[in-house]
């Protein structure tokens, strides 16, 4: 009885995750004149908000962008984590306490302190407008540095004692002892950093004023002092999670594991 | 990372004092030359309609492209506000003072009435009837055929200077919905043109199952431009005209908020936010909303083939004139070298002409501030006739008054607040006179603190 009341619970709270999904691609589905309808099926389905979509604002060239802005910023990450990490835990050096904290200090300041710094410096690197602008403040991730660090602390220091003992050099031994090692943790963080990337707003919104070049801006130009325009801002929002949907559909095992393994997020 | 911080943490710092630079007393402005045939400009407008994309942002892009036909040696690079806003109208002060702060604020901006003491007195926007001269500002006012409508003239002014050029405003405006008017036993026809008039209709309304009535004007996230309109119009202000002390708790304005309240609790009014009632109205589950005319667009797209849009003059208060207020934006500038501030002068000059009115009219459908195109069979006749729910709006703009900003660096907050106080006794059962009194009572510290 306990399992089945338990069944339930979980089957009403999936649901409860599942519905706002649904209703979006619902909405999206339904036609311009009927977006405002709550049936829960949509009917008659009409594909019209998705052409009103692709004919108000470059879907395309937004997806393509945010694609290359998640990819670069994710890349970036995973390297500078992996290297600073690398450095943190395979050696004693003076200060390195003192880095760390630095890092963890980092990661408490919260986005907003940074924001009009990051904008002044960007401003005077003129790399405003940019999708550069976008990805070079994001490119050192405190999470990945501090998450790295926790899996190469439980290294066996014995394998990279062994490698030295060889005659490798640090580098060789990073590309060919700890990166093979670590690969299911950096598939897993990489992914976790590209599902963020792609998802960032905020920062998007501040450094890209003369266009829309991100799909989630592109979500945004379809609110506005007249009224939103809730059929092809469904529509620009569904096909905004599809990328994020199918990467989960077909890598469910490792977003999962790497959530567990963040414990954060 | 590391390095980043520290550089980080020095030009917080700078930007800090940047900003609080802002209160200093203005550098004098002198007129700017015209520009000779050759020289080469260019300059940076701001506008919230380019952070909306569809007719918004494609209207504005035609008048610019327009303007660098005539004008091939300004070069206008067109931006909107920088921010995260759902509504990218509420980040255009926000988003000036951080590029401001990076040392280039754009040399014009879209700016909302609520902001202009702020505009003026903080973030020095240029004095147009010293940049250019109040000759030319008038010239501009009065046009080749159409002048602007006396009362939107001079809504841009601060202390007799005109400093921003009035460029799209809205009024409030009584929507419903024939099919429930009919429904409910009531004459579209005849709208009802006082608050207990609207009371009865809406119970009616209610009657038959639909909701009767929402009055847009008295959440905190309506803003209060509208409620200054009720306050207005039942004899009331909820500041001083002076502007040096707030007055929502006299009796006036009490009663407004009392007659909403009671609204709410015969039922005639849901207990809705702000966008849950945009939404039950253009689903047609509302009999009447009283909204910015700027939602017209939006409603007649989802009226559609559904039901039918009515409009209608703002009810007033039994035996009182009704005194509509206006929200909407001007145009300033910020520009700070003489060239770009007389391109910038060229470019206002443009989009307030009668072609851009007539471009931006009938593709976003703005009220036209030069209202004689309205009757001009070679202007706006044609568009107005086919519109006629533009009417109402344009008939109070004939008596619109204007929409007061709060003074000082906190003006923000006392208007917030004060919107909150409202709120809570109208839909949250608190009792109008004690919650506005001691709300009251609360922000005049904030007023002697924050003048300008």
């Amino acid at each position: 009885m306990r399992r089945i009341a338990g069944h339930v619970v979980l089957g009403a709270l999936g649901l409860a995750c599942v519905l706002p999904i649904y209703w979006l691609y619902a909405a999206s589905l339904r036609r311009p004149g009927d977006v405002h309808d709550q049936s829960p099926l949509p009917w008659p389905l009409s594909l019209a908000n998705y052409t009103d979509a692709f004919a108000k604002t470059d879907i395309t060239g937004m997806l393509l962008n945010t694609t290359v802005i998640a990819a670069a910023s994710a890349v970036g990450q995973l390297l500078i984590a992996l290297f600073a990490s690398y450095a943190m835990a395979a050696w004693r050096f003076r200060g390195h306490r003192v880095a760390h904290l630095l890092f963890v200090g980092t990661w408490l300041v919260p986005f907003q302190v940074t924001m009009l710094p990051n904008y002044t410096l960007l401003a005077r690197l003129g790399l405003l407008e940019t999708l550069a602008g976008v990805v070079v403040p994001t490119l050192c991730s405190a999470l990945g540095v501090l998450l790295l660090r926790e899996h190469l602390l439980n290294f066996p220091k014995e394998l990279l004692e062994a490698a030295r003992m060889d005659g490798r050099s640090s580098w060789t031994i990073l590309w060919t002892v700890v990166v093979p090692v670590l690969r299911p943790v950096l598939a897993a963080l990489g992914i976790l950093l590209f599902i963020n990337a792609w998802n960032e707003y905020f920062w998007p919104a501040l450094v890209l004023q003369r266009s829309n070049a991100v799909i989630q801006l592109g979500i945004r130009s379809f609110m506005g002092t007249e009224g939103n325009d809730w059929g092809p801002l469904m529509a620009t929002a569904g096909l905004a999670s599809l990328p994020v949907l199918l990467l989960y559909l077909v890598l469910q095992r490792q977003i999962v594991n790497a959530f567990v393994r963040s414990g954060l997020k | 990372m590391r390095r980043f911080l520290p550089m980080a943490v020095l030009l917080a710092a700078t930007a800090a004092c940047g900003l609080g630079s802002s209160g200093a007393a203005p550098d004098p402005v002198e007129r700017v030359p015209e520009l000779k045939p050759d020289q080469k400009v260019s300059i940076v407008l701001e506008s919230y309609n380019f952070g909306q994309a569809g007719p918004w942002t494609d209207t504005f892009n035609e008048v610019v492209a327009a303007f660098r036909t005539a004008h091939p040696n300004i070069e206008v690079t067109a931006q909107k506000p920088q921010g995260n806003s759902a509504n990218p109208a509420t980040d255009t002060i926000s988003s000036l003072q951080t590029q401001m702060a990076a040392g280039h604020p754009p040399d014009v901006v879209q700016l909302g009435f609520s902001d202009l003491d702020f505009t003026v007195n903080q973030l020095k926007a240029v004095p147009l009837d010293d940049m250019v001269g109040k000759d030319e500002v008038t010239k501009n006012f009065e046009g080749t055929r159409h002048p602007y409508a006396a009362t939107a003239r001079t809504l841009g002014d601060w202390d007799g200077k005109t400093y921003g050029i009035p460029f799209v405003l809205s009024t409030p405006v009584l929507y419903f919905n024939t099919e429930l008017f009919k429904k409910a036993g009531l004459d579209p026809a005849k709208p009802p043109t006082t608050w207990s008039e609207v009371k009865t209709a809406a119970q009616k309304i209610k009657a038959t199952g639909k909701e009767g009535v929402y009055v847009d004007c008295l959440t905190k996230a309506a803003k209060d431009w509208c409620f200054q309109a009720l306050t207005l119009s039942n004899g009331g202000r909820v500041i001083s005209e002076d502007r040096t002390r707030l007055t929502f708790a006299e009796p006036a304005v009490t009663e407004v908020v009392s007659t909403m309240r009671d609204l709410v609790g015969a039922g005639a009014m849901p207990n809705r936010t702000q966008a849950q009632a945009l939404e039950a109205f253009s689903r047609g589950d509302l009999g009447m909303i009283l909204e910015s005319s700027a939602a017209q667009g939006s409603f007649l797209k989802a009226a559609a083939d559904k039901w039918t849009l009515g409009a209608a003059a703002m009810p007033g208060f039994d035996g009182k004139p009704v005194r509509p207020t206006n929200s909407g934006a001007a145009l300033f500038v910020f520009a700070s070298d003489p060239a770009k501030r007389r391109a910038a002068w060229e470019l206002i000059k443009f989009m307030t002409s009668e072609d851009s009115y007539k471009t931006i009219s009938t593709k976003i459908g703005y009220l036209p501030l030069r209202t004689g195109l309205i009757d001009d069979p070679a202007g706006l006749k044609d568009w107005a006739e086919q519109n006629p729910l533009i009417r109402p709006n344009l008939e109070q703009l004939t008596r619109m008054e204007p929409w007061t900003s709060m003074p000082g660096k906190n003006y923000l907050l006392i208007r917030d607040e004060m919107m909150s106080a409202v709120e809570n006794s109208v839909f949250q059962g608190a009792d109008p006179v004690a919650t506005l009194t001691a709300k009251q009572n609360e922000l005049g510290g904030l007023m002697a603190e924050g003048g300008s």
